[in-house]
């Protein structure tokens, strides 16, 4: 078939209106194609290329510690500024260093300048840390080829106060150590999200049904039960202390035994946080007072007293033999030279003296008159699920230690352990754990969850606070509790420790010297001792719990009464004052 | 009837359409044409397009009215946040330990209680 079509018939108007109409049909062909059939993929195309994500990031928590009754800020967050150039956007670079360098000044980097004359490179950090004016004066100025980076930068307006409790931010946000680490959730808060089409400058433009905001939500404020006087006062108190006897590291923890709340707890040496990354020492970081569970020597046999008169092994009446030295098993266990045989020995000399003797007779009587399983088997049962030594305590901080207990089933937990357990040695336990059993001891019997958190914030001013948690109940029974604080605080008074007390108020406490098995020998030496002391103070009710250790002093003496001793009775003497206790 | 028809003006109460009553239709005496109907529909097809134009700039304009708001609220979290640190860095320990008052301090000689 021949298509037979004459043009001529047809005038030049009528055939351009033809091809006229064609091409348009074409065309409306073609976009009804492209709208109509291709629409969603094309809609997808579009919107994927003008929609851009943004992260809303979530303000890290700030820090506060109290003052009295009032709340005072410890960590804050501040703007701070990265100046950056490109370099292949920069015009002048002398113009750019002239700048610059009025502005930034000391927050210039050092060798920005190579980086500048290397063209392949599209980024060379030129300041860091600039603050908002400065950054603004650089907007102004408009330099071609600079840039500027918003973060925050964690600020400590009490500079090395605490450092240890609070731990540091590294530059990737994460939190290290202490507070900052062991919280780092409830700190960092959840970053937010804005999905929304833009402009060519990225401006997001609230045109799309699909845009997407969901707000970041900002860490807590966290309101500590620290407060800054205490901790001030605990840390010049510790340092004064160990310059005193020479000795290189020490650590004091404070705390309510009535609600488990951390006051205070200092270490020394320490650091600025603002400085971390000038620190060469990174065991400085650790919270030793949680962190490093030691052998705490004869602070414990506070807590063997407690046992024994809880357990019904020995009463406040009790009197034994002391004859210097105990025969366990193959092994014989003394008292130091210097303390008095005593037929009659009492159960407040065991406090006064620390005789070795008089805690390995409590745990004779535990097994009926030897030390054996039974006896183990019952001092385990205190010490472990009464003291809950071998388990963590809970306490917000970093690296937080569960110490070592063997149980008396363990092939090492022999006689001979458990007599040395009795009084502090062959056991790990952390200063953390220490302080809040012995807190439960004289506080009626109940074990408070140690927590350093009072409360939480959104202003820094009103305090939402948070209920202390109690762990157990009847670690003592209560009058048990009574006969050992009494006899602590009379084990004090009858020491020379205890003259220097404020007259009026109850305060008990007990020394300790711990040995240090050399690792050369393997058998425990005098030559480096860790002293620590452990003791209360108030009225009738105990208002505060002290605990403090010192290594390496130099000081002839146990460490424990000449060393940490004058350490808990001065900051016990300026606690009365600062806590407005009331005298008996 | 058919005088009435060709009556320019009718009153309103003759125009009411009523039962049992004669009703008039008024006719305009010119008619649009097919190319006067496409002009008019276009006109409205392009006003229309307008309206939809001038909603959805507006709605763009909200957009940078937002981001300019955020800018100047960041802008001054970013001056409180400075002014904060600032403040609690002259209400630190240090600063009132050092300071003249705080110099001027004595220490209690004795301390007495009212029961």
């Amino acid at each position: 078939m021949k298509l037979n079509i004459n043009l001529t018939q047809y005038r030049k108007s009528e055939i351009l209106a033809a091809i006229t109409i064609g091409f348009v049909a074409i065309i409306v062909l073609n976009l009804f194609y492209i709208q109509i059939v291709r629409h969603d993929y094309y809609k997808q195309q579009a919107y994927d290329e003008q929609v851009a994500k943004f992260i809303l990031p979530a303000k890290r928590g700030e820090i506060y510690a109290r003052d009295g009754t009032d709340v005072i800020p410890l960590v804050l967050n501040e703007p701070v500024y990265i100046a950056y150039a490109d370099p292949q956007q920069v015009k002048d670079k002398e113009e750019l260093i002239d700048t610059m360098n009025s502005i930034a000044g000391g927050n210039m980097i050092k060798d920005y300048k190579t980086g500048l004359d290397n063209k392949k490179l599209r980024y060379v950090v030129l300041a860091r840390g600039l603050k908002y004016d400065q950054a603004e004066l650089l907007k102004k100025k408009n330099i071609p080829g600079i840039g500027l980076t918003a973060s925050d930068r964690r600020v400590y307006p009490e500079g090395s106060l605490a450092a240890q409790l609070l731990g540091y931010v590294n530059d990737e946000g994460k939190g290290q150590y202490g507070a900052e680490e062991a919280l780092n959730e409830r700190l960092k808060g959840v970053n937010g999200k804005l999905q929304a089409v833009t402009d060519v400058r990225r401006i997001p433009l609230t045109v799309s049904e699909r845009d997407i905001s969901i707000p970041a939500q900002d860490g807590d404020n966290l309101v500590l039960s620290v407060d800054r006087n205490i901790q001030s006062y605990a840390e010049k108190a510790l340092k004064q202390g160990l310059d005193k006897v020479k000795a290189t590291k020490g650590s004091v923890v404070i705390m309510d035994p009535n609600t488990g709340r951390i006051m205070a707890m200092a270490n020394y040496p320490t650091y600025d946080p603002a400085k971390y990354n000038e620190v060469e020492d990174y065991g400085i970081f650790q919270n030793g007072i949680v962190s490093d569970p030691y052998e705490a020597g004869s602070v414990i046999k506070t807590l063997s007293m407690g046992a024994g008169l809880d357990s019904g092994a020995v009463n406040v009446n009790t009197t034994f033999n002391n004859r210097g030295y105990v025969q366990v098993d193959d092994r014989k266990i003394s008292n130091v030279e210097e303390d008095p045989i005593n037929a009659n020995a009492t159960m407040t000399d065991v406090l006064h003296y620390s005789l070795n003797t008089g805690v390995v007779y409590i745990l004779q009587q535990m097994g009926g008159g030897k030390v054996n399983l039974q006896a183990r088997n019952k001092f385990y049962d205190y010490f472990h699920n009464h003291y809950r030594f071998g388990e963590k305590t809970g306490v917000e901080q970093a690296g937080e230690s569960k110490g070592i207990i063997i149980p008396p089933t363990d092939e090492q937990g022999n006689n001979v352990r458990y007599a040395n357990m009795a009084f502090g040695q062959g056991m790990d336990v952390t200063m953390m754990q220490v302080a809040a059993a012995f807190s439960s001891t004289i506080n009626g019997g109940t074990f408070y969850k140690p927590t350093i958190i009072t409360g939480t914030t959104n202003d820094g001013d009103k305090v939402k606070a948070q209920a202390p948690k109690i762990v157990k109940k009847n670690v003592l029974k209560a009058n048990t509790s009574k006969d050992l604080r009494d006899m602590i605080v009379k084990g004090r008074q009858l020491g020379a420790l205890g003259g220097k007390d404020r007259p009026g108020f109850v305060v008990g406490g007990k020394t300790g010297t711990s040995q240090i098995i050399d690792p050369k020998t393997g058998e425990y030496t005098d030559a480096n001792s860790i002293g620590s002391y452990l003791g209360f103070g108030g009225n009738q009710t105990p208002q505060y719990v002290i605990m403090v250790q010192v290594k390496d002093s130099k000081a002839a003496g146990y460490a424990g009464t000449t060393a940490a001793g004058p350490i808990f009775g001065d900051i016990s003497n300026w606690l009365i004052d600062y806590l407005k206790i009331t005298p008996n | 009837m058919s005088d009435r028809n060709n009556n320019t003006f009718i009153s309103r109460r003759e125009n009411a359409w009523r039962r049992n009553q004669n009703t008039t239709k008024f006719e305009h005496s010119t008619k649009l044409g097919p190319v006067s109907h496409t002009v008019l529909v276009a006109m409205m097809v392009a006003v229309l397009g307008l309206i939809y134009l001038t909603q959805v700039t507006k709605t763009s304009s909200y957009g940078y009215a937002i981001e300019t708001l955020n800018t100047r609220k960041d802008e001054l979290g970013a001056k409180k946040s400075e002014l904060q640190v600032e403040s609690a860095r002259l209400k630190s320990l240090q600063k009132i330990q050092s300071s003249e008052v705080a110099a001027n301090l004595t220490q209690p000689a004795s301390t007495d209680y009212i029961r």
